[in-house]
């Protein structure tokens, strides 16, 4: 590291100030950004759709501002969090100058909404003036230091030596947390990796012997209430498990997403005999639920769906196509959102039904009346596997419609949607850890001009960046999991954690496979299904684009 | 019956261990530490007796710093009942362990004390003789197998060329191998229900032991690395090297 760089850098805390007084600086931008748009958008104070769609670039850039604000926020809050608990190592506290200097320097250089489109500040209405008065003398001394190439050196070195550890650098997690990311660990690295590229490679279903282990350890009895049989367990420790889980094998990570969507539903919007009914099957794990939204032409745009739920008697009948259904044929409950009102074509017509169904097998998919499908056959993320699903009259009994009051399948939806982001984005953390851990080992082994590959700078720095992005979409994460956990609303918060961790998984499984080279295009290597599995995590679970879009519309209007 | 079951916290297997740059020791910040594997299997056969209604009290007691407290409280979160933290920051060797480990049974008077044959951070593999000694008691050190049976236990060892089957009068040491049995995964149910079961704080001087060490590191260095072999074209010029080295 160049004197002056150590010099402007300084000792722990001093570089706890410079952070702060940078997350003001950026703060500051973002104010100044979305006051731009919202002038914008909305001169006469109501947004204008039709303007806001057309602006998509910078509304959109917005977002992704916000988001690396918050991400900086978070990202220098965990580090005084664990300087003041003693924690703050070496390893931690590169990892902290690297993450801020890096996305400071895309804050004011360009920030990445995917490969290709990048936003930059002039596009969101900032002049020269403006940008420059934010570029303070703290943001120009982390950016100095955090993305200097001696400070990647020897973060590089400390992560190679911690390899075999938990990941790169302390999380900030309590005890009670650490050991079960410890379980979860011993878990996952005896009963799923040894056998997750074997699922992949011949698109096989996790057996459910495994899902039974993962039901005797609690996996999915972690966030239900304890009166229906769950541990009554914040989403904090359903991002720590899921996340480990998911390091193993996304699909076993995803296995707990359905029975989280499932819970969340009834818990929120279900009546006491439903609860009763379902909740201590699905924290058994005896109960596999699946959930039945999108359609072929309604993905994104919900509002739109037709499937049709018509009452006839003491039944609901069901008619209408369903896809993209993950792991239908072994569940036991649909959440099924249907139209129950022809009338009202919008959200407000929309129901959620509680549907029970028989489980099924590759012969015979559904064996239930008025009810058919066929498998999608996916690049990655299998082992549950995706169907499309036709029905035809299939029934459902009138006491399994949610809440019991048709119309409100929307908005029992929606209120989902938090914890199945906060979720999404600790399974893409775990899959983008899963590249570092990949990546490391390879470039620690192979042998390149009479050296290993990692003392390639272009190889370390790779490492380097994934490392430091997953220290910053873990912590943006945890934080949406704990604003959830203290009541608060955080639909923004884990929209940013989804949008953020989803790309910084894509990019660790795109660089791994990068670090291996040749090998890691073939299919006999393990980084090849990461890769695949990577590419799904910015899709489902709302699109970067839609995530985007709902996390911009929240700034400038307050609604969704 | 009660069963003491002692647990180290060492570095975890997984971890590729550094030497100091000083050659005092091996580097420990920011290592992962575990329980001793060996020790876990001491746990998990703990526990089996006890599924077996074969022992009523499962303590586990561990002789470390504060930090071992999370070793005490894995083994809790696997099944056993409560711990001992014996609080020491320096290192304790295996005669002094032993020792405290005596003063544990004398005042916990447990029928069985089963503990990892050996360490993998120093892998001594002395406390258990150390403490059967102490003690008095018979040991069966090497178990791959234990069946108790009333006032008797009978323990197959892993010894050089095969095993040995010993029976042993209770109270005994067992020392655990390998084979013994395969620790379960702490379920995340277990886990929070360890939270609440009591861990007691010690240190040596409470039991009037003595720990300064009696042995000085002088020098720790990392193995001398691999050198490279040669290939041989053919059988019959490994079957000359072979002559040439002496081997043959």
């Amino acid at each position: 590291m160049n004197l002056a760089a150590t010099r402007r850098a300084g000792t722990a805390p001093e570089l706890l100030q410079q952070a702060a007084d940078a997350v003001g600086a950026v703060e500051a931008l973002l104010a100044e950004a979305a006051a731009e748009q919202r002038a914008r958008l909305a001169p006469d104070g109501k947004l204008s759709m039709a303007r806001f769609d057309r602006e998509q670039h910078a509304v959109h850039g917005l977002a992704w501002l916000a988001t690396y604000v918050e991400a900086l926020r978070q990202l220098s809050a965990y580090a005084g969090r664990i300087a003041e608990a003693g924690r703050l190592g070496p390893t931690e506290e590169m990892l902290v100058r690297a993450g801020l200097g890096e996305y400071l320097a895309q804050v004011f250089g360009g920030i990445p909404m995917s490969q290709s489109e990048f936003v930059r500040l002039p596009a969101l209405g900032l002049d020269e003036e403006r940008i420059e008065a934010r570029r303070t003398p703290a943001v120009k001394a982390l950016i100095a230091d955090g993305t200097a190439p001696e400070l990647r050196a020897r973060l590089i070195e400390a992560i190679a030596a911690q390899e075999g550890a938990a990941g790169a650098g302390d999380p900030g997690l309590d005890e009670t947390l650490k050991a079960m990311r410890n379980e979860m660990r011993r878990f996952a690295e005896a009963e799923v990796v040894p056998h997750a590229h074997g699922w992949h490679l011949r698109n096989e279903y996790i057996p459910l012997a495994t899902i039974e282990k993962m039901s005797a350890l609690g996996v999915f009895a972690l966030t239900i209430p304890e009166q229906f049989g769950g541990l009554g367990l914040g989403k904090e420790y359903m991002c720590v498990v899921s996340e480990e889980l998911s390091r193993g094998y996304i699909g076993v990570g995803s296995l707990g997403t359905r029975s989280e969507i499932a819970a969340e539903l009834i818990l929120s919007g279900g009546t006491p005999a439903q609860q009763q009914k379902w909740l201590p099957k699905i924290a058994s794990g005896e109960c596999l639920p699946t959930a039945v939204f999108t359609e072929p032409n309604t993905g994104s745009d919900l509002a739109s769906l037709k499937t049709r739920a018509v009452r006839e008697g003491g039944v609901y009948r069901i008619y209408g196509a369903k896809t993209w259904i993950t792991h239908p044929v072994r569940a036991d409950l649909m959440t099924l959102l249907v139209r129950t009102d022809p009338k009202q074509p919008g959200y407000q017509g929309l129901s959620m039904l509680l549907a029970e169904k028989p489980r099924g097998s590759d012969a015979d998919p559904f064996p239930a009346p008025g009810m058919s499908g066929g498998e999608i056959e996916v690049l990655g993320y299998r082992g549950m596997k995706e169907f499309e699903i036709g029905f035809d009259g299939f029934e459902v009994p009138v006491e399994n419609l949610l809440g019991g009051v048709e119309g409100q399948g929307f908005k029992q939806l929606m209120q989902t949607f938090e914890a199945a982001r906060i979720q999404t984005a600790a399974r893409a953390v775990g899959v983008a850890q899963s590249a570092l851990e990949l990546a490391l080992r390879y470039a620690k082994e192979r042998v390149q001009f009479g050296k290993p590959i990692l003392s390639f700078p272009r190889v370390a720095d790779k490492i380097v960046s994934m490392a430091t992005e997953i220290m910053i979409a873990r912590q943006l994460t945890y934080h949406a999991a704990r604003e959830k956990d203290l009541g608060r609303r955080c639909d923004l918060e884990a929209g940013m954690a989804k949008l953020l961790a989803a790309r910084v998984a894509w990019a660790a499984a795109d660089n791994a496979v990068q670090i291996h080279g040749g090998n890691g295009f073939a299919l006999e290597y393990p980084v090849s299904r990461v890769l695949c599995d990577a590419r799904i995590l910015s899709i489902f679970e709302g699109a970067a684009e839609i995530q985007a879009q709902v996390i911009a519309r929240r700034l400038l209007d307050g609604s969704n | 019956m009660k069963v003491l079951v002692p647990v180290k916290r060492v570095v975890d297997f997984n971890v590729k261990v550094r030497v100091k740059p000083d050659g005092t020791g091996v580097d420990l910040a920011n290592v992962k530490m575990s329980m001793n594997p060996f020790d876990e299997i001491a746990v998990e056969e703990a526990i089996r007796l006890k599924e077996q209604g074969k022992a009523s009290e499962i303590v586990c007691v561990s002789i470390g710093p504060a930090q071992a407290a999370e070793t005490i409280r894995t083994a809790l979160a696997m099944g056993a009942d409560r711990g001992i933290l014996v609080k020491h920051d320096d290192t304790v060797e295996p005669l002094a362990v032993a020792k405290i480990l005596k003063a544990v049974v004398d005042a916990e008077k447990p029928g069985l004390v089963i503990l990892g044959k050996q360490a993998i951070d120093d892998d001594c593999n002395q406390t258990g003789q150390m403490l059967a000694a102490l003690l008095g008691w018979p040991q069966g050190t090497f178990a791959s197998k234990i069946t108790i049976e009333s006032d008797a236990i009978q323990v197959t060892r892993e010894v050089d060329g095969g095993l040995q089957t010993v029976k042993l009068k209770m109270p005994t040491v067992v020392t655990t191998d390998l084979r013994l049995n395969e620790p379960r995964y702490a379920s995340l149910p277990n886990i929070m229900k360890a939270k609440k079961k009591p861990i007691e704080d010690k240190t040596p001087a409470d039991y009037g032991v003595e720990v300064a060490p009696r042995l000085k590191v002088l020098k720790t260095t990392e193995p001398a690395g691999r050198k490279a072999g040669v290939k041989v074209g053919s059988p019959a010029e490994l079957v000359d090297k072979l002559k040439s080295a002496g081997v043959l």
